[in-house]
């Protein structure tokens, strides 16, 4: 990853691809609006009716999975270790826990203001605190550990 | 900081990410080989002796978490 990417204020959606690996139907990170390398990392999902998991989830009331809402947190904790110490070999980020707690329902039109902060980093691997807000309200938090891991020992 | 309780203290926070029962957890126990630990868990226990008893533990002490008992003097060394 080149060294400009890693302190810029703000990450576009074709830069936050640059990072993370996820594609559609999985990206869930559209855009970054706050960098601060060890410190914090803030990422906005905007989410339509049209997206896939709606179909199933559920086909008579669309409510977004807390599976997804935990993709989201994932994504931006990848963005996070990133920024903060980039990881240059051919790595894959793996989750080793998650624990979160769904607070409120999140619904089609909702836009996810996702909070990712350090609570333990080491060079490869971190526990990250998530919250995901909406409106100002959070609808879900807690911790996660993500490592990177090298493509070749997968 | 109350210390007094550390062995316990410590165990019940390995406990808790293993999800086993603290009593049936030997402290002898290698975390790898005989609790089905990884390297994730590792540092999830390094981060919850941080946050209980609000220290800093440099990466380098991470290989050393090998057994119940290590975490346990790990903690004993920096907690003051």
């Amino acid at each position: 990853m080149s060294s400009e990417l890693a302190t810029p204020a703000q990450l576009d959606f074709e830069q936050i691809k640059q990072i993370i690996p996820q594609r559609f139907p999985f990206l869930m990170l559209d855009r970054v609006v706050e960098i601060e390398p060890g410190v914090r990392v803030v990422g906005f999902k905007n989410l339509t009716g049209n997206e896939w998991f709606y179909q199933g989830h559920f086909p008579k009331k669309a409510i977004t999975p807390g599976a997804m809402l935990c993709e989201a947190i994932a994504q931006t904790g990848i963005v996070f270790f990133h920024v903060t110490q980039p990881v240059q070999d051919d790595v894959t980020y793996l989750l080793g826990s998650m624990k979160i707690r769904f607070l409120e329902p999140v619904w089609p039109g909702d836009q996810l203001r996702i909070t990712v902060t350090p609570v333990k980093l080491t060079s490869r691997a971190g526990i990250l605190n998530g919250e995901v807000s909406v409106d100002g309200k959070v609808v879900a938090k807690g911790e996660f550990a993500l490592a990177a891991k090298e493509n070749s020992s997968l | 900081m109350k210390t007094e309780n550390l062995e316990q203290d410590v165990k019940a926070l390995i406990a808790d990410i293993i999800e086993m029962d603290p009593d049936q957890i030997d402290s002898d126990a290698h975390l790898v080989e005989d609790l089905g630990m990884d390297s994730m868990m590792a540092l999830e226990i390094l981060a919850a002796i941080e946050k209980k008893y609000k220290l800093q533990i440099p990466e380098e002490e991470l290989p050393k978490i090998t057994t119940v008992n290590k975490a346990i003097e790990l903690a004993r060394k920096y907690v003051k």
